[in-house]
Order: C-alpha cells, then sequence, then structure tokens
C-alpha cells in the first residue's frame, strides 16, 4: 500500500468522523445531559438545512446563513419543549414515541413546504492533494468545526452560569428549584440548545449533504449510537466515539467495502454495549 | 322506519349500483403519495390521473367513464399488500397500476395473479419479472446499459467503475456493466456498493483514485446519495474522471445538485422532459396546466402515462375491459404513440421495447438529449421469459 493513499485514508476519515461528530452533539446534549431521547433529532438537522438553504435562496451568503438556521432551530426547539418534552420528563418511552411521532409530523411537512426536491448550494470547488490522491477541501474543514462546536460547547457548560444552571436543573432538579434556579424555563432552553446544535450541524453540512425531507434519517441511527456507546460523560465520550466508531468504519470502507465499513460501526458498536452496558464513559470522573 | 321505505330504498340503492356498473370502468392506483418515496410516487399518481382524464376528455373507454380508485401505500411495502387486496375484493378494478421499488411489485404481484387483473408496473428497475398479470412499462437494467456502456467505452475509455447501492438494483446492475464492459473490450477496474444512509463518500472517492478509471457508473438512489456526486466534482474528479448513470435524473437529482457538480454527468433513461417530439410537446402541456412546471417530469411519470394508454388501446382491441381477452390483446403487441417516442409491448416478455435517450447534464439543473437509441428491445427479458407460449412462467430472473 502506497505511504500516500495511507495518508489520504487517515486524513479523510478523520473528516468522516468529525461530520459523524458535527451531527451529533446536539443528541449528547439532550440524551446525554436531559435523559431525553429524541428521535427527531434527523429532523432538526433537516430544519436547519432547509432554513440555510431558503436563506441563501434569499440572497443571504451562506456563512450569514448558518446563525439563522441555528435560531429557527432553537425557536421550533423551545416550542417542542414546551408543548410536548417538558410534560414528558422521566418517561423514557412516551418521550421516544412522542419524538418518533414528531420526527413523521416534521418530515411530511417539509415535504408540504419545500417539495421532495430543492437545489441544493454546492459544495467550494477547492481540493488539496497528497501524492496522487485528491481530497474535497470542504469536508476537511469539518474537522476545525467539529472541534469549535465541542469547545463551545464544553465552555458553555462549564463556564457560564446557564451552564451550572442546566447542570443543575437536570441533575437536582428539587435543589435546583430551592436555591432559587428557574429549571422549567433552563430545561427549555437546554433542549433548544441542543436542537440549535442539530441546526447548525444541517446547515453546516449543508454543501455536503443536500438538503431534503428524509435526510434525518441517515443521520439518526448512527448518531443515536455514537451517544449511547459515549455513556454518561457526553461530550468527551461522544468525541471518542465518533473518532472510534465514524473513523473507524470509514478507514474499514476505503480498505474494503462501505457495507464492510457499515458492519463495522454496527458490530463494534453491539460488542462495546456489550463490554460497557451503560456507555465506554461510565466510570470515567469527569463531568462532560 | 317501515317496510315499504326499507324494500325503497334498497331498491334505489341496488339501482344505484346497477348504473355505477354499468357506467364505469374502475382501474386502481398505489403509489407512495407519503413517505421517503414519494419524490417518485407523487408523480406517478399525477401522470395516471393526467392519462385518465384525457381517456375521458376524449369519450371515455367504450362510451364507459374511467373512475381511479387511489391509494397511498405511505412508503410501506404492509400498505401495498393491503391496499391491493382491497382493491380486488372492494373495488372491483379491471386493472392496477402501482409500486415504485422492486419488493412492492413482488409484494402484489401474486395478489393480481391470483385475481386474473393486469397489472402494470412503471418504474425503471433491475429487470427480468416476468409473470402472465404483470406488465413493465419502465425500462429495464440491460436495456439502459447495454446502449449506455457501449457509448461511454467509445467516449471515455475502458476503464471502469461501478458505485452502486446495496440491493438488487444495484447489484445486478453491476452484473450487467461487467458483462457489456467484457462485451465492449472493456473492464471493471473496482466497485462499491453502499447502504442507501450512506452521506459521507469520502472512501468510495479515494478508491476511485486509486483504481485510476476512465468513467464511473454511479447509481446513486434518492436524494440522499446525490451527496455523491456533489463531493465527486468538489474533489476535482470531474475533469479527469466521466460519470454517467441510469437513474440518475430518475428522481430529479439534477435538481438537487448544485450547476457545478451537475453539468457535464451522463445519464440515460426511457424518457427525459427534453425529448423533442409533438407527443411530449403535447404531453408536457397538459402536464403543466394541471401540475404547474416548478418540478421536471421524470421517467416513471410517463411510464405510468404510457401504461394507462397501453391498457386502455388493448381495451378497446378486446372490446372489453375483463382480463383474459384484455391480456391476450396486450400480448398481440400493442404500440403507443408516447412521449418518449413509439413504445411497443413485447408480447412474449410483458416488456416494453423503446427508445433510450442519453442525456448530459446541463449548468440550469436540466439535461440536454445528445444520442437517441431508437426501438431498444428488452432482449435479455425476451430471452428469459416467453409468457405467450409459456403462460404459466411466473418468475424474477436474474443473471
Amino acid at each position: 500500500m502506497e505511504l500516500d493513499y495511507l495518508a489520504s485514508v487517515l486524513v479523510s476519515s478523520l473528516s468522516s468522523a468529525s461530520i459523524l461528530l458535527i451531527a451529533t452533539i446536539g443528541l449528547a446534549v439532550v440524551f446525554g445531559l436531559m435523559g431525553v431521547i429524541n428521535l427527531a433529532h434527523g429532523e432538526f438537522l433537516m430544519i436547519g438545512a432547509y432554513s440555510a438553504l431558503t436563506v441563501t435562496q434569499l440572497g443571504l451568503p451562506y456563512v450569514l446563513s448558518i446563525p439563522v438556521a441555528v435560531l429557527v432551530t432553537m425557536a421550533i426547539g423551545a416550542i417542542v419543549e414546551v408543548l410536548i418534552i417538558s410534560r414528558l420528563y422521566g418517561r423514557i418511552f412516551d418521550t421516544m414515541l412522542a419524538t418518533w411521532g414528531l420526527s413523521m409530523v416534521l418530515y411530511q411537512l417539509a415535504v408540504l413546504i419545500f417539495g421532495t426536491v430543492s437545489p441544493g448550494i454546492g459544495m467550494p470547488q477547492y481540493n488539496i492533494q497528497i501524492g496522487d490522491y485528491n481530497l474535497a477541501g470542504y469536508p476537511l474543514l469539518m474537522i476545525v468545526v467539529a472541534i469549535a462546536m465541542l469547545v463551545f460547547v464544553y465552555l458553555l457548560m462549564t463556564k457560564t452560569i446557564y451552564g451550572m444552571k442546566a447542570r443543575a436543573s437536570i441533575q437536582e432538579p428539587e435543589m435546583a428549584q430551592a436555591i432559587g434556579i428557574d429549571s422549567t424555563r433552563t430545561n427549555t432552553l437546554t433542549f433548544a440548545v441542543g436542537c440549535g446544535l442539530a441546526g447548525f450541524a444541517g446547515a453546516v453540512l449543508l454543501p455536503i449533504v443536500p438538503a431534503t425531507p428524509s435526510m434525518g434519517f441517515a443521520f439518526v441511527i448512527k448518531s443515536f449510537l455514537t451517544v449511547v456507546v459515549a455513556g454518561p460523560v457526553t461530550l468527551t465520550g461522544s468525541a471518542l466515539a465518533a473518532i472510534g466508531l465514524g473513523g473507524g468504519s470509514s478507514i474499514t470502507a476505503s480498505f474494503m467495502t462501505s457495507v464492510a465499513g457499515d458492519v463495522f460501526f454496527f458490530l463494534v458498536t453491539a460488542i462495546i454495549l456489550w463490554l460497557y452496558p451503560l456507555g465506554i464513559s461510565a466510570k470515567w470522573r469527569h463531568k462532560l | 322506519m317501515n317496510k315499504n321505505k326499507i324494500i325503497g330504498s334498497i331498491l334505489l340503492a341496488s339501482s344505484l349500483l346497477v348504473t355505477t356498473a354499468h357506467a364505469d370502468i374502475k382501474i386502481g392506483a398505489i403509489f407512495d403519495l407519503t413517505g421517503g418515496l414519494n419524490i417518485y410516487g407523487i408523480q406517478q399518481n399525477n401522470a395516471l390521473n393526467l392519462a385518465v382524464e384525457n381517456i375521458n376528455n376524449n369519450g371515455g373507454l367504450l362510451g364507459d367513464t374511467l373512475v381511479v380508485k387511489s391509494y397511498d401505500s405511505q412508503s410501506e411495502l404492509s400498505k401495498y399488500t393491503q391496499y391491493a387486496k382491497t382493491s380486488v375484493l372492494r373495488d372491483g378494478i379491471s386493472a392496477m397500476f402501482a409500486g415504485l421499488t422492486s419488493s412492492s411489485r413482488e409484494a402484489i404481484r401474486p395478489i393480481f395473479r391470483k385475481a386474473n387483473i393486469p397489472y402494470f408496473y412503471s418504474s425503471l428497475y433491475e429487470g427480468g419479472a416476468c409473470d402472465k398479470q404483470t406488465f413493465v412499462t419502465g425500462s429495464s437494467a440491460s436495456q439502459q446499459l447495454s446502449v449506455l456502456i457501449k457509448w461511454a467505452v467509445e467516449k471515455y475509455g475502458p476503464r471502469i467503475y461501478v458505485m452502486a447501492p446495496d440491493y438488487n438494483f444495484g447489484t445486478i446492475s453491476a452484473y450487467w456493466i461487467k458483462k457489456y464492459a467484457a462485451d465492449n473490450g472493456a473492464e471493471v477496474v473496482g466497485q462499491d456498493f453502499l447502504a442507501l444512509t450512506v452521506t459521507d463518500y469520502s472512501p468510495t472517492l479515494q478508491k476511485i483514485q486509486a483504481a485510476k478509471p476512465d468513467f464511473v457508473v454511479a447509481l446513486p438512489v434518492g436524494a440522499n446519495q446525490t451527496g455523491f456526486l456533489e463531493q465527486f466534482a468538489a474533489t476535482g474528479l470531474k475533469d479527469k474522471i466521466g460519470v454517467v448513470s441510469t437513474n440518475y435524473g430518475s428522481g430529479n437529482q439534477q435538481v438537487v445538485v448544485s450547476p457545478e457538480a451537475g453539468k457535464g454527468l451522463i445519464a440515460s433513461q426511457g424518457y427525459f422532459m427534453s425529448v423533442n417530439s409533438p407527443e411530449n410537446t403535447e404531453f408536457t402541456k397538459k402536464w403543466v396546466a394541471k401540475y404547474g412546471s416548478e418540478i421536471p417530469i421524470v421517467s416513471g411519470a410517463v411510464d405510468v402515462w404510457n401504461a394507462v394508454h397501453i391498457w386502455a388501446a388493448a381495451v378497446k382491441e378486446a372490446g372489453t375491459a375483463e382480463s383474459t381477452p384484455v391480456i391476450a390483446a396486450l400480448e398481440s403487441g400493442i404500440s403507443f404513440k408516447a412521449p418518449n417516442g413509439i413504445v411497443t409491448i413485447e408480447g412474449g416478455s410483458h416488456h416494453l421495447r423503446q427508445n433510450i435517450y442519453i442525456a448530459e447534464g446541463n449548468d440550469q439543473h436540466g439535461f440536454n438529449i445528445i444520442k437517441t437509441f431508437e426501438d431498444v428491445a428488452p432482449s435479455y427479458e425476451n430471452e428469459k421469459c416467453d409468457l405467450v407460449s409459456n403462460p404459466k412462467l411466473v418468475k424474477h430472473f436474474t443473471p
């Protein structure tokens, strides 16, 4: 095997892992911090993608469309939390059913509003070369974006007053209320943040994955498994799981077939969950 | 309620039943109007309604009005079988038009076989379905690939890479690509089968570069897989390696793909909206008047339009809508002046002889037709399946 192929495979698998991580972080916040299994996570990605697409079509530069997408998904996330999720805290299966239903509603709404096909925005035609091999530039940029997202969420949850309130409201809701934290509002905000991160992912991945009503399905399974493998230490765990599972399956796919890559992903997930039923971070001392 | 009233209403109801039975010919339609496959199903259903309207506006069929019993299969297989049974047992249909995926066709085919009702399957597919009651108006994989691979080897060169979805459409297409490559002195230097949920194609792109092909046969299914074409172009491979496909555009992927990635892609199908013929002009005019021009018409829609008209022609020829004479009329080799050229039912295989077009993606989310292969026969199906001499044959042939 030539060295340049090896190098290009390593770099591209890192970008594959980053794409998975970007799609996962929002779910990690909602599931990891709040214990809510949001099966409509993929649809929030889709909402983010369509928001960014619509704004770009109206003439705004693509970069400015990303914050708009985040705001739109946060707003919808907040409404969903107040109307549905807040009534179902602690009822994990009911939440799954409700969010699954929600995902179908959001999907069909997208079909009704945008139709089944919308023009994509295309990827920047920029690429780098490693030996004989070309790599598209934009997916590589996702490595930086994933790191930035991780740092942002880490700082948000550990260094800000909101972050402390958010963790307190979930971990000790009664104590949090006793010391004057409005835990209802904090939970709404945390769910909205998770949805906003999904919206960000949909918008930032738009050049790679065109906006379609069904795009959520492609992400939700792998994102969800990544979070489950990660376990209670949400952020670090998800980053490691994404690199291991996403990167590993990408390398497997490069040397064997894409089907083998998928088999790697699901097989390794099954083995890890068999060995560590509570996720890889079950015994870590970190909190995030 | 007194006795007279009851008798009266029974008489009234039965007289209503009698009149409807005489004035209408019912046909069934099961398409995916909601769910993940409605990208195709809505257009198929639109085409069916347009065709029925067209026939009714021209005096109906044998003096009767055509009535559609329409069902939404919601992109779910169980709904197909459920509605297929309902249409047979309750609605009393004379013909069925349904299905997009091969699995949906295989799920309902036995129901119409048992009921002896002609069933029309209208989508491009991997080929090989063979059943007395089943008629296929889409093109088969071998029908499209036989002309496309020959053309592409001449245009680009002999080294071929195959990127295909990981189910029978992809694997059977890959078989035909290998065969036609060998027939034309070319070879398949690599292939990758991908799950439908894959969104990140960088491993495939690395393997394509390692295999150094002259062209890639890309068979992306659904809108998710259009990401492959974006990533292919952004990696800078489009100028060095050609891309051809038998299904690109079948779900209007050219609308989703950006002009930078879509320009120069080669697609081959039995119909493109840009086909230049008086029949197509008339058809698109009717379509646009009813459904607008926002979304281009896909080949699956024209396949349904053709199916309804071919069935109607068979009913006229048979002088009745009853199944056995209609199937016999269909097997006599009915031709129809379709939007995509003259199409003819092959009596033995129940597949269509039809034009296969090769088109090049332009920078306006559309196609320019660059070559037309006229009256291409479904040769694999003709070779394997002869329902005239062997009417009891029921098989899905795979190479």
